[in-house]
């Protein structure tokens, strides 16, 4: 028994180097398809921090959300964007605006910088630096993510790891947003990724590229 | 008894370093639907290779015989440092990881002179290829160790492992994480595995190590191939030894040892894999794009670096 909440406690504690971890190889891949597993992977790390407050917590709500975060951003929304990308049909790179290894760089001073920007107020309010500043990371990457790539797909992704970010950031603070309201984000998110998915598709249907920095004249 | 541990410790590191290289191809064979060669073939080409004659090219000054014999014994000398069985190595007491890293590289100075040496295009065309990778290795390479040194409040590669033995997984940092990641990456890389090099190939646009050795015959040659697989052995070794040393033994008993290797050869069958996976599954990187992958390496490990200073 002692065990269980044992190993419930480490991954909470641990879980936040596997989000570095992830957030710098979505920085380093070099294919869209990669970037899509390991922000399954990312999402799979979240879902195991979730049931580990559950459990830690006692808190049926939150495996509720567990069972969400597992079914819609590990499951759903990964098979979604693979299947985009399949369909889309376009060169498998990235075509981002730097290489792998400056964006490793620009990942890891972003998570520097996210460590040194929490410490006050994880100070302040008694909340554990580590997860505030990974929360912030993430939200920090993601943008990096959507300056710094031109396929139309990779800033769906750029997003949907700025949206990790906001999540963990409502977990860390305040243990989580009420279900409802859970609820009504995932579905949005859901809802986001199909949208952007039917208008990648309009922009190569347009276009014929996904490129979105060629994309700046007005086209009928 | 220590000694004798240590002595035996090396002897498996060094004799068993063919038999890995046997094992990894033979999986990868098996990926690839092929039926493979033996796991012992390379202990046969060794020993063809030792009876045979040593040829010389003309140009060759005395260093082209000098080299592989400097290079065999800089790499057994390094895999004295690792710990493989018993938290304790010959040359544990005697120097830090700083030393092991410039064992490796004088290793690999002594085969780039060789191949110079040698007098053909394709040696020089490999030398400076293996020379711009290991350039950029070392970096990653030093600045991970040191990271986890930093940790373990040592450089002394036996006490990092015994350190490390005390703690249990969770217990492991991010610096270890990080450094883990970027240690990989660059043990790939110092090995000429297949993302860097091809170990397979003769085609000589995008060889590393087969264009610097292609000069050599006879016993140079197992030298050198000797001190390759070693080399792997070893960086796999060193990798278990700082990131997974459970299992290696921290008393001399003969229970605590026999429990050491087989949990030695588990890991090892855990490394080799997934480095025939990989080797399978990844194409090998243009030349101008594996600056890239050891700059993924060196931001990792200088993050490790930085995590230290965060986890205080």
């Amino acid at each position: 028994m002692g065990l269980v909440e044992f190993a419930a406690a480490k991954t909470l504690a641990s879980s936040a180097v596997f989000l570095f971890i992830t957030v710098l190889l979505i920085a380093a891949a070099t294919r869209t398809s990669t970037c899509i597993v390991l922000f399954a992977a990312q999402c799979a790390v979240i879902t195991m921090q979730v049931v580990a407050m559950a459990y830690l917590h006692r808190s049926g709500e939150a495996l509720v959300v567990a069972a969400m975060v597992l079914l819609v951003k590990v499951l759903a929304i990964p098979y979604a964007l693979l299947r985009i990308r399949n369909r889309l049909n376009v060169p498998a790179d990235i075509s981002a605006s730097t290489t792998a290894a400056q964006s490793v760089y620009i990942a890891a001073a972003l998570i520097l910088l996210a460590f040194a920007v929490v410490q006050p107020y994880a100070r302040a309010f008694a909340l554990d630096s580590e997860m505030l500043a990974v929360a912030t990371a993430l939200v920090l990457t993601g943008a990096f993510l959507m300056v710094s790539r031109k396929k139309a797909l990779m800033q769906v992704i750029g997003l949907l790891v700025l949206e990790n970010g906001i999540f963990l950031a409502a977990l860390t603070t305040t243990f989580g947003m009420p279900l409802v309201i859970e609820m009504g984000i995932f579905f949005d998110l859901l809802m986001c990724v199909l949208l952007m998915g039917v208008f990648v598709f309009r922009i190569r249907d347009t276009f014929e590229h996904v490129d979105v920095s060629r994309l700046r004249r007005l086209r009928g | 008894m220590t000694f004798a541990i240590d002595l035996l410790q090396l002897l498996v590191i060094v004799g068993a370093a063919p038999l890995l290289s046997g094992v990894v191809g033979r999986i990868k064979a098996r990926i690839q639907n092929r039926r493979g060669a033996s796991i012992f073939r390379p202990y046969a080409e060794l020993r063809k290779l030792f009876g045979k004659e040593d040829l010389v090219p003309p140009t060759a000054s005395p260093l082209f015989r000098l080299c592989p014999v400097v290079l065999f014994a800089a790499t057994l000398a390094a895999a004295a440092f690792i710990p493989a069985l018993h938290a304790s190595a010959l040359l544990g007491n005697t120097g830090d990881f700083i030393l092991l890293v410039y064992l490796l590289a004088l290793a690999r100075f002594f085969l780039i002179l060789g191949a110079m040496d040698g007098g053909s295009s394709f040696g020089g065309m490999g030398a400076s290829r293996e020379a711009l990778v290991s350039t950029l290795a070392e970096a990653p390479l030093l600045l991970g160790l040191v990271a986890v040194s930093i940790v373990a409040h040592s450089t002394s590669v036996t006490s990092i492992v015994r350190w490390a033995i005390g703690r249990h997984l969770f217990q492991l940092s991010p610096v270890h994480a990080l450094a883990f990641v970027a240690l990989a990456l660059v043990a790939i890389a110092e090995t000429g595995r297949v993302p860097v090099d091809n170990p397979t190939t003769h085609l000589e646009l995008t060889m590393i190590h087969e264009a610097m050795v292609l000069e050599y015959s006879g016993p140079s040659l197992a030298l050198i191939e000797w001190a390759n697989a070693i080399k792997l052995n070893l960086m796999l070794a060193l990798l278990i030894a700082l990131f997974a040393p459970w299992g290696i033994a921290s008393s001399a008993s003969i229970s605590a040892l026999a429990v050491a290797a087989v949990a030695y050869v588990l890991k090892m069958a855990v490394l080799a894999i997934s480095l025939a996976v990989l080797e399978s599954s990844v194409a090998k990187l243009r030349m101008y794009r594996v600056p890239d992958l050891l700059g993924v390496a060196c931001a990792l490990s200088i993050l490790a670096v930085a995590f230290t200073a965060l986890r205080r």
